[in-house]
Protein backbone atom coordinates (compact mmCIF):
# COMPACT_ATOMS: atom_id res chain seq x y z
CA UNK A 1 0.00 0.00 0.00
CA UNK A 2 2.71 2.38 0.77
CA UNK A 3 4.60 1.82 -2.32
CA UNK A 4 1.60 2.88 -4.32
CA UNK A 5 0.58 5.70 -2.10
CA UNK A 6 4.03 6.79 -2.37
CA UNK A 7 3.30 7.54 -5.72
CA UNK A 8 0.87 9.97 -5.44
CA UNK A 9 1.22 13.36 -6.19
CA UNK A 10 3.06 15.93 -3.95
CA UNK A 11 1.59 18.87 -3.91
CA UNK A 12 4.08 21.93 -4.91
CA UNK A 13 3.69 25.00 -2.36
CA UNK A 14 2.36 27.52 -3.98
CA UNK A 15 5.16 30.29 -4.52
CA UNK A 16 4.86 33.20 -1.97
CA UNK A 17 1.70 31.63 -0.45
CA UNK A 18 2.88 32.77 3.03
CA UNK A 19 3.73 35.95 1.82
CA UNK A 20 0.56 36.09 0.73
CA UNK A 21 -0.90 34.56 3.85
CA UNK A 22 1.04 37.57 6.42
CA UNK A 23 0.04 39.82 3.77
CA UNK A 24 -3.91 39.01 4.21
CA UNK A 25 -2.88 38.80 8.08
CA UNK A 26 -1.70 41.83 8.35
CA UNK A 27 -5.35 43.35 7.27
CA UNK A 28 -7.09 40.87 9.62
CA UNK A 29 -8.72 42.49 12.66
CA UNK A 30 -8.79 40.68 15.44
CA UNK A 31 -11.73 39.27 17.40
CA UNK A 32 -12.34 41.82 19.61
CA UNK A 33 -11.70 40.45 23.70
CA UNK A 34 -8.82 38.25 22.67
CA UNK A 35 -6.41 38.52 25.86
CA UNK A 36 -3.16 36.96 25.95
CA UNK A 37 -2.19 33.83 27.47
CA UNK A 38 -1.37 34.19 30.78
CA UNK A 39 0.08 31.05 32.12
CA UNK A 40 -1.87 29.39 34.78
CA UNK A 41 0.16 29.65 38.40
CA UNK A 42 0.87 26.59 39.65
CA UNK A 43 -0.82 25.32 42.14
CA UNK A 44 1.30 25.79 45.59
CA UNK A 45 0.16 22.50 46.81
CA UNK A 46 1.81 20.55 44.32
CA UNK A 47 5.25 22.35 44.73
CA UNK A 48 4.76 21.92 48.66
CA UNK A 49 4.24 18.10 48.08
CA UNK A 50 7.43 17.43 45.53
CA UNK A 51 9.71 19.41 47.68
CA UNK A 52 8.44 17.56 50.41
CA UNK A 53 8.26 14.02 48.93
CA UNK A 54 12.03 13.28 49.70
CA UNK A 55 11.94 14.28 53.64
CA UNK A 56 9.18 12.05 53.90
CA UNK A 57 10.45 8.63 52.50
CA UNK A 58 13.36 9.00 54.04
CA UNK A 59 11.59 9.63 57.45
CA UNK A 60 9.68 6.61 56.92
CA UNK A 61 12.94 4.51 55.51
CA UNK A 62 14.32 5.74 59.18
CA UNK A 63 11.03 4.78 60.89
CA UNK A 64 11.19 1.39 59.62
CA UNK A 65 14.81 0.42 59.97
CA UNK A 66 14.88 1.78 64.20
CA UNK A 67 11.48 -0.08 64.07
CA UNK A 68 12.78 -3.35 63.11
CA UNK A 69 16.32 -3.04 64.67
CA UNK A 70 14.52 -2.48 68.13
CA UNK A 71 16.74 0.26 68.93
CA UNK A 72 13.99 2.83 70.06
CA UNK A 73 12.04 -0.08 71.66
CA UNK A 74 12.62 1.63 75.20
CA UNK A 75 9.97 4.87 74.20
CA UNK A 76 7.76 2.70 73.06
CA UNK A 77 4.72 1.10 75.52
CA UNK A 78 5.21 -2.29 76.53
CA UNK A 79 1.59 -3.46 74.45
CA UNK A 80 4.14 -2.94 71.34
CA UNK A 81 7.36 -4.36 71.98
CA UNK A 82 6.46 -6.29 75.51
CA UNK A 83 6.36 -10.22 74.79
CA UNK A 84 3.84 -11.83 72.36
CA UNK A 85 1.41 -14.43 74.31
CA UNK A 86 1.66 -17.54 72.87
CA UNK A 87 -1.80 -20.05 72.02
CA UNK A 88 -0.43 -23.46 72.00
CA UNK A 89 -3.74 -25.14 71.94
CA UNK A 90 -4.30 -28.15 69.64
CA UNK A 91 -5.52 -26.34 66.36
CA UNK A 92 -8.95 -27.19 66.40
CA UNK A 93 -10.45 -28.43 63.13
CA UNK A 94 -14.33 -29.19 63.88
CA UNK A 95 -15.72 -25.71 65.30
CA UNK A 96 -19.06 -27.01 64.23
CA UNK A 97 -19.28 -29.73 66.38
CA UNK A 98 -20.44 -32.13 63.76
CA UNK A 99 -17.76 -34.70 64.70
CA UNK A 100 -18.79 -34.85 68.41
CA UNK A 101 -22.72 -35.56 66.95
CA UNK A 102 -21.44 -38.12 64.88
CA UNK A 103 -18.84 -39.35 67.59
CA UNK A 104 -21.99 -39.66 70.29
CA UNK A 105 -23.60 -41.50 67.51
CA UNK A 106 -21.47 -44.47 66.90
CA UNK A 107 -21.59 -43.23 63.27
CA UNK A 108 -18.47 -42.49 61.14
CA UNK B 1 10.73 28.77 20.40
CA UNK B 2 8.05 26.26 21.11
CA UNK B 3 3.95 26.03 19.75
CA UNK B 4 3.20 27.44 23.13
CA UNK B 5 5.24 30.68 23.40
CA UNK B 6 4.69 31.80 19.70
CA UNK B 7 0.75 31.50 20.26
CA UNK B 8 1.48 32.93 23.24
CA UNK B 9 3.05 35.95 21.21
CA UNK B 10 0.50 35.86 18.67
CA UNK B 11 -2.00 36.33 21.09
CA UNK B 12 -0.19 39.50 22.51
CA UNK B 13 -0.13 40.67 18.34
CA UNK B 14 2.92 39.41 17.44
CA UNK B 15 2.86 39.09 13.69
CA UNK B 16 6.51 37.92 13.89
CA UNK B 17 5.56 34.91 16.13
CA UNK B 18 2.74 34.19 13.78
CA UNK B 19 4.62 34.52 10.49
CA UNK B 20 6.84 31.72 12.49
CA UNK B 21 3.81 29.87 12.88
CA UNK B 22 2.57 30.10 9.50
CA UNK B 23 6.53 28.71 8.05
CA UNK B 24 5.90 26.07 10.27
CA UNK B 25 2.86 24.39 9.61
CA UNK B 26 1.50 26.43 5.92
CA UNK B 27 3.04 23.80 4.25
CA UNK B 28 0.99 20.65 5.58
CA UNK B 29 -2.10 22.49 5.69
CA UNK B 30 -1.85 22.78 2.75
CA UNK B 31 -0.93 19.47 1.35
CA UNK B 32 -3.84 18.12 3.29
CA UNK B 33 -6.36 20.50 1.94
CA UNK B 34 -4.77 19.91 -1.64
CA UNK B 35 -5.40 16.04 -1.19
CA UNK B 36 -9.11 16.40 0.25
CA UNK B 37 -10.10 18.93 -2.66
CA UNK B 38 -8.21 16.86 -5.48
CA UNK B 39 -5.81 19.40 -6.15
CA UNK B 40 -8.51 22.26 -6.05
CA UNK B 41 -7.52 25.78 -6.70
CA UNK B 42 -8.68 27.25 -3.86
CA UNK B 43 -6.89 24.92 -1.59
CA UNK B 44 -4.52 27.59 -0.83
CA UNK B 45 -7.94 29.93 0.24
CA UNK B 46 -8.79 27.27 2.75
CA UNK B 47 -5.51 26.92 3.83
CA UNK B 48 -5.51 30.15 4.44
CA UNK B 49 -8.64 30.15 6.38
CA UNK B 50 -7.58 27.90 9.03
CA UNK B 51 -4.06 30.33 9.68
CA UNK B 52 -7.19 33.63 9.56
CA UNK B 53 -9.13 31.91 12.09
CA UNK B 54 -6.35 31.41 14.51
CA UNK B 55 -4.90 34.95 13.70
CA UNK B 56 -8.56 36.22 14.57
CA UNK B 57 -8.50 34.35 18.23
CA UNK B 58 -5.60 32.01 19.06
CA UNK B 59 -6.93 31.34 22.14
CA UNK B 60 -9.28 29.20 21.05
CA UNK B 61 -6.44 26.41 20.73
CA UNK B 62 -6.64 24.99 24.23
CA UNK B 63 -3.71 22.68 23.63
CA UNK B 64 -0.87 24.39 21.91
CA UNK B 65 1.09 21.29 21.65
CA UNK B 66 -1.40 20.33 19.41
CA UNK B 67 -1.71 23.06 17.68
CA UNK B 68 -0.56 21.23 14.01
CA UNK B 69 -3.53 19.28 14.58
CA UNK B 70 -5.40 22.03 15.31
CA UNK B 71 -5.05 23.76 12.25
CA UNK B 72 -5.61 20.63 10.64
CA UNK B 73 -8.76 19.57 11.39
CA UNK B 74 -9.98 23.47 10.83
CA UNK B 75 -8.67 23.10 7.44
CA UNK B 76 -10.13 19.67 6.88
CA UNK B 77 -13.18 21.00 7.73
CA UNK B 78 -13.20 23.45 5.50
CA UNK B 79 -12.54 21.24 2.74
CA UNK B 80 -15.11 18.82 3.76
CA UNK B 81 -18.01 21.59 4.03
CA UNK B 82 -16.62 22.70 0.50
CA UNK B 83 -16.85 19.44 -1.57
CA UNK B 84 -20.31 19.00 0.13
CA UNK B 85 -21.89 22.33 -1.29
CA UNK B 86 -23.04 22.31 -4.65
CA UNK B 87 -21.11 23.94 -7.11
CA UNK B 88 -20.94 24.13 -10.91
CA UNK B 89 -18.76 21.65 -13.13
CA UNK B 90 -15.28 22.19 -11.75
CA UNK B 91 -12.15 21.56 -13.99
CA UNK B 92 -11.24 19.00 -11.33
CA UNK B 93 -14.78 17.10 -11.48
CA UNK B 94 -14.79 17.33 -15.03
CA UNK B 95 -14.19 13.85 -17.06
CA UNK B 96 -10.45 13.37 -18.20
CA UNK B 97 -9.41 13.54 -22.00
CA UNK B 98 -8.53 10.46 -23.08
CA UNK B 99 -4.90 10.56 -24.90
CA UNK B 100 -6.05 9.11 -28.81
CA UNK B 101 -2.12 8.04 -29.02
CA UNK B 102 -1.92 6.36 -25.86
CA UNK B 103 -2.09 2.35 -25.79
CA UNK B 104 -4.27 0.44 -23.34
CA UNK B 105 -1.63 -2.31 -23.12
CA UNK B 106 1.53 0.28 -22.58
CA UNK B 107 2.87 0.47 -18.80
CA UNK B 108 2.06 3.28 -16.84
CA UNK B 109 4.43 6.05 -16.89
CA UNK B 110 5.17 7.89 -13.57
CA UNK B 111 2.83 11.24 -14.51
CA UNK B 112 0.31 8.28 -15.04
CA UNK B 113 0.57 6.21 -12.04
CA UNK B 114 0.27 9.23 -10.15
CA UNK B 115 -3.06 10.33 -11.69
CA UNK B 116 -4.26 7.19 -11.27
CA UNK B 117 -3.42 6.68 -7.30
CA UNK B 118 -4.87 10.57 -7.11
CA UNK B 119 -8.11 9.72 -8.63
CA UNK B 120 -8.37 6.56 -6.44
CA UNK B 121 -7.57 8.71 -3.47
CA UNK B 122 -10.45 10.99 -4.42
CA UNK B 123 -12.89 9.00 -4.78
CA UNK B 124 -12.90 7.32 -1.07
CA UNK B 125 -15.31 8.78 1.63
CA UNK B 126 -14.32 11.98 2.52
CA UNK B 127 -13.58 11.01 6.11
CA UNK B 128 -11.43 7.73 4.63
CA UNK B 129 -8.97 9.97 2.76
CA UNK B 130 -8.93 12.45 5.35
CA UNK B 131 -7.85 9.61 7.70
CA UNK B 132 -5.25 7.83 4.87
CA UNK B 133 -3.78 11.92 4.14
CA UNK B 134 -2.76 12.31 7.67
CA UNK B 135 -1.63 8.76 8.33
CA UNK B 136 0.44 8.08 5.45
CA UNK B 137 1.27 11.56 3.47
CA UNK B 138 1.57 13.67 6.84
CA UNK B 139 3.17 10.93 9.25
CA UNK B 140 0.81 11.49 11.57
CA UNK B 141 0.56 8.88 14.58
CA UNK B 142 -2.69 7.29 14.73
CA UNK B 143 -3.24 9.18 18.24
CA UNK B 144 -2.58 12.53 16.67
CA UNK B 145 -4.43 11.67 13.42
CA UNK B 146 -7.30 10.25 15.81
CA UNK B 147 -7.26 13.74 17.52
CA UNK B 148 -7.67 15.46 14.31
CA UNK B 149 -10.88 13.85 13.23
CA UNK B 150 -12.15 13.65 16.81
CA UNK B 151 -12.73 9.99 16.98
CA UNK B 152 -11.02 7.20 18.67
CA UNK B 153 -7.85 5.21 18.13
CA UNK B 154 -10.18 2.47 17.16
CA UNK B 155 -12.14 4.07 14.72
CA UNK B 156 -9.12 6.20 13.17
CA UNK B 157 -7.83 2.31 12.30
CA UNK B 158 -11.05 1.15 11.44
CA UNK B 159 -11.29 4.22 8.87
CA UNK B 160 -7.85 3.54 7.71
CA UNK B 161 -8.96 -0.35 7.29
CA UNK B 162 -11.26 0.58 4.51
CA UNK B 163 -9.64 3.04 2.89
CA UNK B 164 -6.64 0.55 2.20
CA UNK B 165 -9.63 -2.20 1.22
CA UNK B 166 -11.40 0.81 -0.98
CA UNK B 167 -8.73 1.67 -2.71
CA UNK B 168 -7.55 -1.67 -3.40
CA UNK B 169 -11.00 -2.79 -4.54
CA UNK B 170 -11.10 0.79 -6.66
CA UNK B 171 -7.31 -0.22 -7.91
CA UNK B 172 -8.17 -4.16 -8.49
CA UNK B 173 -8.42 -3.53 -12.57
CA UNK B 174 -5.05 -1.60 -12.43
CA UNK B 175 -3.56 -3.11 -9.35
CA UNK B 176 -1.38 -5.39 -11.22
CA UNK B 177 -0.59 -2.86 -14.26
CA UNK B 178 0.31 -0.48 -11.88
CA UNK B 179 2.46 -2.45 -10.01
CA UNK B 180 4.59 -3.75 -12.88
CA UNK B 181 4.52 -0.74 -14.49
CA UNK B 182 5.86 1.27 -11.37
CA UNK B 183 8.17 -1.83 -11.36
CA UNK B 184 9.08 -1.57 -15.16
CA UNK B 185 10.22 1.98 -14.84
CA UNK B 186 12.03 1.52 -11.58
CA UNK B 187 9.85 3.76 -9.45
Amino acid sequence: MRAVLAHASAPPLPAGAVDRLMARIATEPRQAGVMPFAPRPRAPRAAFWRHAAAPLAASLALGVWLGASGRVDFVLPNAVTGGVALIDDAPVDDLGGVGDAYAGEGLT
Amino acid sequence: MPDAGLLEASAGGSHAAFAEIARRHYQPVYRLVWRMTNGAADAEDMAQEAFVKLWRNPTQVRDAAALKGWLMRVAANAAIDRGRKPRGTALDHAPDVVDPQARPDAPLDRAQAARLVDARIASLPERQRLALSLVYFEGLSNIEAAAVLEVSVDALESLLARARRGLKDSLSAGWRELLAGLAETGQ
